[in-house]
């Protein structure tokens, strides 16, 4: 059936987990394409016979016209469903951007296409920008903090360390008492493990 | 209407409906009964809703109502509303029916699509505030799309509310302000 095909791409972001990124499924994006190419040469050929015919396109309504419009139907569908997916996907990329930073995980980041890394890259770099010119870093403390400072755990080697407020030695197990907003972002490298009471 | 994006709206016009055709169509192979590439005035073909939707508009084609809205279902929503497992017949069942109802023109599917609403409705509510979390695939197994978002939203709701019931964790003063302040002078 057409747009079968097209539908499965979406169900795939659909059923997904929210907020976490699929693999991009280049096979099937492309078979929809592919399908796409189909209705296009479909839809000329019926026009060129409708053309043969004599009969005027905008008006006449036989049998070569709804083959036509079943054709130009599929196709709108189609993209459709491919703008979906890329839209959706794309919303899924923002949104990590803010959650992990400028840097993706590497099993994350070969999940993308690479025009999406473009996108990410772009994105990233607008609101770099957007937050030097206010002077403020709109990716931490998403969650209002409970308390300026947090008991961490460091989970990897990472050395000596200059602290807004003080120089620490990062060493592997060993816990401190820091500041949110310094420990924030190696947590969210997963360098770091925040330790609840 | 949904989105241009909305993957909920696209997916819920993909739901198959059944159509007969009133004019022919060429170079389409979306019958399977058809020996060529084309359809027959008459025919009778299975299609996804957007494309009957479209085609009815235009008059090319006349659309049944699918086989979830009848009889047997409307009798059984009709005795016990809770207990019918609408997932099985369309997990989109609202929204389907929502864009079958002008198309069709069945008057009664408005209706009938309310009245189930509102009666699953309370008893969605009620098993999400009451439920176990244990027992939750079997109900939600009866569920459509829209009734489990419902269902999702009441639970998180009552968790929300026993958190604050409890006193959960509330904002702790800045270790900075409970110092005893020197005075100045």
């Amino acid at each position: 059936m057409y747009g079968r095909k097209a539908c499965q791409l979406v169900k795939e972001t659909a059923t997904g987990e929210k907020g976490q990124i699929k693999p991009f499924n280049d096979d099937m994006f492309n078979q929809v394409i592919q399908e796409c190419c189909s209705h296009h040469l479909e839809l000329q050929s019926l026009f060129r016979n409708m053309q043969e015919e004599g009969l005027d396109i905008q008006t006449t309504r036989n049998a070569d016209f709804y083959g036509a419009l079943i054709h130009h139907l599929s196709l709108t569908r189609n993209k459709r469903c491919l703008m979906a997916y890329m839209y959706n996907r794309a919303e899924v990329i923002r949104s990590l951007r803010w959650k992990l930073g400028r840097v993706l995980p590497e099993e994350i980041s070969k999940k993308l296409s690479s025009s999406e890394k473009e996108y990410l890259k772009g994105y990233s770099a607008s609101l770099d920008a957007y937050m030097n010119d206010i002077n403020l870093d709109l990716t931490v403390d998403m969650v209002p903090p409970k308390d300026p400072y947090i008991q961490v755990r460091v989970l990897d080697d990472i050395g000596e360390v200059v602290l807004t407020d003080c120089s620490a030695n990062l060493a592997r197990y060993s816990m401190h008492f820091l500041k949110r907003t310094d420990a924030e972002p190696y947590i969210s490298q997963g360098l770091m493990e925040e330790l609840v009471s | 209407m949904g989105s241009y994006y909305d993957i909920d709206d696209i997916l819920s016009e993909e739901e198959p409906v059944t159509v007969i055709f009133r004019k022919p169509a060429n170079g389409v192979g979306i019958d399977p009964s058809a020996e060529k590439n084309c359809v027959e005035q008459g025919s009778k073909v299975e299609l996804p809703l957007w494309i009957a939707h479209e085609l009815c508009q235009r008059d090319a084609v006349s659309v049944n109502v699918p086989a979830c809205f009848d009889e047997k279902t409307r009798l059984e929503i009709q005795a016990d509303p809770a207990n019918v497992d609408l997932r099985s017949r369309s997990p989109y069942f609202y929204e389907l029916g929502c864009k079958m109802a002008p198309i069709t023109g069945d008057r009664t599917l408005c209706y009938f699509l309310f009245f189930a609403f509102r009666s699953r409705y309370k008893e969605v509510l009620t098993k999400a505030h009451t439920a176990a979390h244990v027992a939750t695939p079997k109900v939600l197994s009866r569920l459509t799309n829209e009734e489990i978002d419902l269902y999702e939203a009441a639970q998180s709701s009552v968790a929300a509310f026993k958190k604050w019931r409890v006193g959960g964790s509330r904002f702790q003063p800045s270790s900075a302000l409970g110092r005893k302040r020197r005075s100045t002078d």
